[in-house]
């Protein structure tokens, strides 16, 4: 993975002013809303069903290692072969190693964030296998080097133009074009061929259930299920949360995942595989390789607040309603996940030294964690990643002349706030230096204040009076109903 | 040491488990619509024949693979005896790559299907020795014959028919509903991305 998180602020920036970016923007923060609500009304009993999926995956992260566990050995006992990744490293020979080992030229792709978080296709080609990723969005995304801009559809904002020139240069068309169903045709006629003579598939997994050891895809393409027919070697990668604990429990998510993803009632194919072709069938994978990924997550499963963010089905849901993503899209984020998951996962993975523009932007409005069918509450996670990253600044020998000022603030505005003389006197001994400032009534900046806080904001200039001088000076005061503080009552 | 499940809020209710046989039937009919299949109902064998013969006039089909000869009792083989009109059947091929020319060069994949859920017009296949993945996902056109006998309200009633006996499990069971698709371009959605572009169903009625 290569986060650029530290650039979220200029990429922010950028994107505000980016007309295309603003119009899918718009279109998702409205529509996608919408088609979920039709999908989620869908069923006899909402909030029935959202309690029911939440629990499923509390269930998940509380028995995630006896689940991986049984996974593993029911999968091996369908007869595919379970390999543990500790990080991208591992994961990228893994596969390279399995590519080498049969000799094969290209691989193809099914989407999956998890290759994209361990950066599998610069790995793969650098070491001389071509990868061709199907999915059309990533096919998009690859050839136009782009980040996703969304979790389910990572090239939705890209204008037909680019992608018709992109597509031009590869060949993937023969005309220019900017009808989308013409550059999805000439995607699909251009992989055909290689779908057909494909030695070796890549795909992710959505689900692996752990009393069957099945791997669960959902997608409407088709990519995918051409994937794992047509090539002798098929290899699935899966980060470690991604396993429940029966069919029963997959199927209910399954409802949950595509009503949340695309508003769908159901995609066009789930395929569920449970070990590679039997010996007398014609097509499916000889051998079927299952990889399960840790890259991080042990430590943040070790952490029973950090664990909640591996309940998350990356179903997006939480994007579409974001008031920050809606507004500024994927590419800030810079890395893999966008959106509050983004948010909530890359500081995790990438460290929080680097990432915190991503906890910090957020309003803590709360409508991620309302709509999250995984139970997730992420503004709680953001806190607590603030928290943490002030407690580090605070540490011995780490303390900054900005970490001392901040700290020096905060106890002087917790000194006051505690106690109602000391803040009276405060905002009469300053009112004459902070009002000076002031114009209109408004106090725009401070100087040597914090620069930062006044970007977006205005501070009401100090009035003359306290609140509990002007109620003294009233001339009639209200009745006061009961025993309240009126000084001639006692 | 064994951590047990956590405690679970009631199961949501299915409201489609009380549907009987003719609101099913609707029902996968209009799910299925909606995603832009076709679904036939056909009275018997002979109909469902009819029924495919009209589908291949109609979309000037030339070239088939198919699951069987005998689908639900509907004579497949029969077709080809009609003018230029090429049908093969999976036991045909012997080894992968036969199999994977045909079913990329095919018109059309005539397949059987083990299930049917209403819930939304979706297609459960078990895919074993005597039906192979690529027929219904290569070719760009693919129909499917089904009894209604094998119609069911929810996932669920499939599910744990198809899973139950862990030793038995198909090494691929889909669900299949409607053709391919995809929005990736601008949100526009068109069909027939990698899969099939036009699903037809002929459901045999008695």
């Amino acid at each position: 993975m290569h986060p650029h998180a530290n650039k979220f602020m200029e990429t922010a920036r950028k994107e505000l002013k980016n007309e295309q970016s603003q119009m899918f923007l718009l279109m998702v923060s409205l529509g996608a809303p919408i088609l979920r609500q039709i999908g989620m009304s869908t069923f006899a009993d909402i909030a029935a069903a959202e309690a029911y999926s939440r629990a499923i995956r509390a269930d998940v992260i509380t028995r995630l290692p006896e689940l991986l566990e049984a996974f593993e050995k029911n999968a091996v006992s369908n007869g595919a072969k379970v390999l543990w990744a500790k990080d991208a490293a591992e994961a990228n020979h893994i596969i390279l190693d399995i590519a080498n080992q049969r000799g094969v030229s290209y691989v193809m792709k099914g989407k999956s964030m998890i290759t994209e978080e361990i950066g599998l296709n610069d790995h793969l080609i650098k070491n001389g296998v071509d990868v061709f990723e199907t999915d059309l969005g990533e096919v998009i995304t690859q050839n136009l080097k782009l980040h996703p801009f969304h979790l389910v559809g990572p090239a939705i904002n890209v204008p037909p133009s680019e992608i018709s020139e992109a597509f031009l240069k590869k060949g993937i068309i023969d005309e220019a074009s900017t009808d989308p169903v013409k550059l999805g045709g000439g995607a699909r006629k251009y992989l055909r061929d290689k779908f057909r003579n494909l030695q070796m598939g890549i795909v992710g997994v959505n689900m692996g259930v752990a009393e069957t050891g099945t791997i669960i895809n959902v997608e409407n393409e088709g990519n995918i299920r051409l994937i794992k027919s047509s090539p002798k070697t098929l290899v699935a990668i899966m980060s470690l949360e991604k396993v429940v604990p029966n069919m029963a429990d997959a199927v209910s998510m399954i409802r949950m995942l595509t009503r949340n993803c695309t508003g769908q009632k159901i995609t066009s194919y789930v395929s569920m595989d449970s070990g590679p072709q039997k010996c007398d069938e014609q097509d499916g994978p000889e051998e079927l390789f299952i990889i399960i990924l840790d890259n991080g997550r042990s430590e943040i499963y070790s952490d029973l607040k950090t664990r909640e963010i591996l309940k998350c089905i990356r179903c997006g849901a939480c994007l579409n309603t974001c008031p920050v993503y809606t507004k500024i899209g994927g590419y800030p984020y810079g890395a893999t996940y966008c959106g509050p998951i983004g948010q909530t996962l890359t500081p995790m993975l990438a460290g929080m030294e680097n990432t915190s523009d991503l906890y910090r932007a957020c309003t803590l409005c709360g409508m991620c964690k309302q709509i999250c069918p995984a139970g997730i509450d992420h503004p709680s996670l953001l806190l607590s990643y603030r928290a943490r990253q002030i407690e580090l600044k605070n540490q011995k020998g780490k303390k900054t002349m900005q970490s001392r000022g901040e700290n020096a603030i905060a106890g002087l505005i917790a000194l006051g706030m505690s106690h109602g003389w000391l803040w009276s006197l405060g905002i009469n001994l300053t009112r004459p230096l902070m009002n000076s400032m002031a114009k209109d009534g408004y106090i725009g900046n401070i100087p040597m204040g914090a620069q930062g806080w006044f970007v977006c904001r205005d501070l009401r200039a100090i009035p003359k009076k306290t609140f509990h001088e002007t109620w003294d000076d009233l001339p009639s005061r209200p009745e006061s109903s009961g025993n309240t503080s009126k000084k001639e009552d006692s | 040491m064994r951590v047990e499940s956590i405690k679970r809020p009631p199961k949501p209710v299915l409201s489609e488990l009380s549907m009987n046989r003719e609101q099913m039937v609707q029902r996968f009919g209009q799910e299925l619509g909606g995603r832009t299949g076709v679904l036939y109902q056909a009275a018997n064998p002979q109909a469902a024949l009819r029924v495919l013969s009209d589908i291949i006039k109609a979309e000037g089909l030339k070239s088939f693979v198919a699951t069987a000869q005998d689908i639900c009792g509907v004579d497949i083989a029969s077709l080809g005896e009609a003018d230029g009109i090429s049908v093969s059947f999976a036991k045909d091929f012997t080894d992968r790559e036969t199999l994977r020319e045909a079913a990329f060069k095919a018109d059309a994949g005539i397949t059987s299907a083990d299930f049917a859920v209403a819930e939304t017009g979706t297609l459960g296949v078990i895919f074993n020795h005597n039906h192979p993945r690529l027929l219904s996902i290569a070719p760009p056109v693919h129909i499917a014959i089904v009894d209604v006998k094998d119609l069911y309200p929810v996932y669920e009633n499939v599910v744990e028919t198809v899973f139950k006996n862990t030793n038995e499990m198909p090494s691929q069971f889909s669900f299949i509903t409607g053709p391919s698709a995809t929005s990736d371009i601008q949100g526009v959605e068109f069909k027939g991305m990698h899969g099939p572009k036009k699903v037809f169903v002929i459901m045999i009625m008695s």
